[in-house]
């Protein structure tokens, strides 16, 4: 019985961590710095809107690369 | 019939509309950008924009070049390798998810920009491209094309620090609210334990649970603490971090020891608790801080970049900074005067709002004075330059904002002092504490009971009382529409001595309306509503709105013809129509006898009277109630104007304002602030225009109404959103409300602190109580604080 609460104890615990590794990530990457565009940019999902979020991509990462 | 423009969406009337094949537009600007969308493949932007309206495209007469010059890219342009450059920009006109998807698509489209992200909330973007593929300059022309303007700001040093620590301060605080709700959780079970029993097997698996919460906590979120701690003891100092970092590491050290064997219950929830609690006072503290810095940069944007310049005869044109004096420079209507000067050719009357405050146009004849930044309204003049642009008057008032932003002094807060007191007094019991029971008990006894002092005189309550009792005062006044840019404002407020008060758009209106009307011969009233409908003056604006009540049409008058800002000229019915001041209609040997000491406007037909209009500026509505609350307040009052004496004093008399101060220029009104600062007096100034710019910025604590000038209100510390003067009163009380909760709290934690020391230095404290205890505490005080919330009554 000892067992299985010790288990449950660590596991929940694990789990709680895993999240708030998440959400220090997502603080970190900016995720929540503009909301409003991160959430009306779900609206934007057509087939050009989705090559145009590519293409973007695509420079950013030239100009990193470079 | 009302009909929406294709391209911005707003409702206009089908008359006024331009039609193009089924499409109708409300301006050419909004045909050109819809014509560009179309060509260039990008309809769907009006899928995206649905039925939601859009700001007419912005028309910029300002040459982009100026992105391109040297002087441009030293100051905002960051170069990042050898053929990329990056800039900040502001982009004015964004509205919606549309528009940024709109702007995006179009800079990523164009070849040689290789980043171009523009963030939502704050119309901020910055811009990567390529040297060798375009020039900035070309980048805000596709900007412009597609109807939006940008301007550069620049994001200082200080600026990015704040940010960045802001951002710090916020991840330490969820790692910390993390910890504390989680150990709280797993607190349930091991108290419930030390009630009901528990096995020795799990309570070492929840000590070693709570260790595994209670480390980042205290090493991560608490590092502000140990930094402050190391501070203060390199200052030779004792504070609040000092005694929270003791405190919290001690706890930690003695349940590292319990839960490596030692007997007893380890403390890890009171260590998560103490830095949680004190780190959310240390955060509401951080966030909200004001955001002074793009102001200065916006008032650089309306500066002209060039103008034009006569050189032996001939029209040349010179960027401002290369003028010198006693060059001789054109001015056209609408142009702003780039250096001050005297006039040489020409008279024309200028728009003084920028430097004086007051809206009525000044005319200026051969001889008179030109101060750069006023603009020309009507006709063409030369001038001759007296100073060059570094020395003229609008660089001199952005250099003095430049100057006081970066020095605005900030009252010290005596609380600091109080938490100095208190660490040290709670130490040194700790630590006698420690000692008499080392005799009495032995080392285990005596480290337990120092701790329990130390984690039951923990300072959280003392902590949150400043910052929560204000964040609850600032919410108040956010719901009253008066919005503070930084939280300690409030407590500066509350402490005021002096208050400086700017006369027009303040405690006036700011706009002239007829207060008395004489008519001679009533067949006119139509001839003088046209004659007046042709200006923009705001003396004719006045009259025509107090005469276009009656819905009748205007008479037909002809060959109007307008006096640079004295008066008009016209033909109505074969007979000579003068309508203008008094001076104006002296000129043609018409005589009007008033001893009035309103602004005048008088119209004559052939020479004779027909129409006498008198007009003023009103008070506002409660002018007269703010200076009554804040003479019960015992606060000195003081009234300072661009205006002429004869004005001021009027409006003081009426106000019943025995400090007054008529012909104040900017520079003026800034100087008297810092004066007053001088004598030890707390000073809030309360204006409005681009002239109150400086002042607002010298004083302790700026307040203006949000329909003032752009750089008033981005300068003030306290805004009126909704433009009332009770407000204002609302602004005190609740200020004097708040710093009497603030009072009230640490009060409470320091009586707290009392009465639970002594049961501690006892040694009858046992962990259960020491948890509970200090959070009660805590509680109370937010609870304290909440009042300030329901005390609709007193306000």
């Amino acid at each position: 019985m000892n067992g299985i609460l010790i288990v449950g104890l660590f596991v929940g615990l694990s789990l709680s961590i895993i999240v708030l590794a998440f959400v220090i990530w997502g603080i970190k990457t900016e995720q929540f710095d503009d909301a409003q565009k991160q959430n009306s940019g779900l609206l934007f999902d057509t087939a050009d809107d989705l090559n145009d979020a590519i293409n973007k991509e695509n420079k950013k990462k030239q100009l990193h690369k470079s | 019939m009302k009909i929406a423009c294709s391209h911005c969406h707003i409702k206009f009337d089908k008359s006024v509309l331009i039609e193009q094949d089924d499409l109708f537009f409300c301006c050419k600007g909004c045909q050109g950008v819809y014509g560009l969308l179309h060509d260039s493949g990008l309809g769907s932007f009006y899928d995206k924009l649905g039925s939601r309206t859009i700001q007419a495209p912005i028309n910029t007469s300002s040459d982009a070049k100026k992105f391109d010059t040297q002087s441009f890219h030293k100051r905002y342009v960051k170069s990042l390798h050898d053929d990329l450059f990056e800039v900040d920009l502001m982009i004015e006109g964004i509205h919606c998810a549309a528009c940024v998807w709109l702007s995006e698509k179009v800079l990523y489209d164009t070849d040689g920009i290789v980043q171009a992200d523009i963030n939502f909330s704050n119309n901020k973007a910055k811009i990567v491209w390529q040297k060798d593929k375009i020039v900035l300059s070309s980048i805000i022309e596709k900007i412009r094309q597609i109807g939006y303007d940008a301007y550069a700001y620049d994001l200082d040093e200080v600026e990015k620090k704040a940010v960045k620590e802001k951002k710090e301060y916020y991840l330490k605080l969820v790692v910390a609210v993390f910890g504390s709700l989680n150990i709280m959780m797993i607190g349930i079970a091991k108290y419930t334990g030390f009630f009901t029993g528990m096995d020795k097997e799990i309570l070492s698996a929840v000590h070693v649970a709570e260790f595994i919460l209670a480390t980042p906590v205290l090493f991560f979120s608490g590092s502000v603490f140990f930094k402050g701690a190391y501070f203060n003891i390199k200052n030779r100092n004792i504070g609040m971090d000092t005694l929270v970092a003791t405190g919290a590491t001690l706890t930690y050290i003695f349940s590292v020891y319990v839960m490596l064997g030692g007997s007893g219950y380890s403390y890890f929830d009171s260590v998560v608790m103490i830095i949680t609690f004190v780190l959310v006072g240390k955060y509401l503290e951080k966030i909200g801080k004001k955001n002074a810095v793009d102001i200065v940069d916006k008032m650089r944007a309306t500066i002209p970049v060039d103008c034009e310049i006569i050189q032996n005869n001939k029209i040349v044109s010179k960027l401002i900074d290369e003028i010198q004096v006693g060059d001789i420079v054109l001015l056209k209507p609408g142009q702003k005067a780039p250096v001050d000067g005297i006039v040489l050719e020409g008279s024309g009357s200028f728009d003084e709002s920028s430097i004086s405050g007051e809206s009525m146009p000044i005319i200026k004849n051969k001889t008179n004075q030109i101060i750069s930044g006023t603009i020309l309204e009507d006709s063409t003049i030369k001038y001759k330059a007296t100073t060059n642009f570094a020395h003229s008057t609008t660089n001199e008032i952005i250099k003095t904002i430049e100057n006081s932003l970066a020095s605005k002094p900030a009252i010290q807060k005596k609380a600091n002092q109080l938490s100095k007191y208190f660490s040290v007094s709670i130490l040194s019991v700790a630590l006698l504490t420690f000692i008499w029971w080392f005799f009495v008990g032995g080392f285990e006894i005596a480290l337990i009971t120092a701790i329990s002092v130390i984690v039951i005189a923990c300072p959280c309550a003392l902590a949150l009382s400043t910052p929560m009792a204000v964040v609850v005062g600032i919410s108040k006044l956010a719901k009253l529409k008066v919005l503070f840019k930084e939280a300690k404002y409030l407590e500066i407020l509350s402490k005021a001595t002096t208050v400086v008060l700017d006369k027009t758009g303040t405690l006036t209106n700011g706009k002239l309306s007829v207060v008395k009307q004489t008519i001679y011969d009533d067949k006119y009233t139509q001839a003088i509503k046209a004659i007046v409908s042709a200006s923009t003056h705001p003396v004719s604006k006045a009259v025509y709105n107090y005469i276009n009540n009656d819905n009748k049409t205007t008479a037909d008058i002809n060959n109007i013809k307008q006096n640079s800002g004295q008066g008009f000229s016209a033909i109505y019915k074969e007979q000579n129509m003068i309508a203008g001041s008094i001076d104006y209609l002296e000129t043609f040997g018409i005589f009007v006898n008033t001893n009035s000491s309103h602004t005048i406007f008088c119209v004559a037909v052939d020479e004779k009277l027909v129409a006498v209009y008198e007009l003023s500026d009103e008070l506002k509505e409660n002018s007269q109630k703010l200076i009554e609350y804040l003479n019960t307040q015992n606060i000195n009052i003081v009234m300072l104007s661009g205006d002429r004496q004869i004005v001021v004093d009027k409006v003081a008399k009426k106000l019943k304002i025995k400090k007054r101060y008529a012909n104040m220029s900017p520079k003026d009104k800034a100087n008297f602030i810092t004066k007053l600062k001088q004598n030890q007096e707390i000073v809030v100034m309360i204006g409005d225009g681009i002239n109150d710019a400086v002042a607002l910025s010298k004083a302790d604590i700026s307040i203006s109404m949000a329909s003032g000038s752009d750089i008033s209100v981005k300068l003030s510390d306290i805004i009126i959103l909704d433009n009332s003067i009770n407000k204002i009163i609302q602004c005190f009380k609740v200020s004097k409300l708040t710093y009497r909760q603030i009072k009230q709290n640490l009060g409470l934690s320091l009586i707290y602190n009392m009465a639970t020391i002594p049961v501690a230095v006892m040694g009858y404290v046992i962990p259960l109580v020491a948890a509970l205890s200090m959070s009660l505490s805590s509680l109370i005080v937010v609870a304290n604080s909440l009042r300030i919330k329901n005390t609709k009554d007193k306000i």
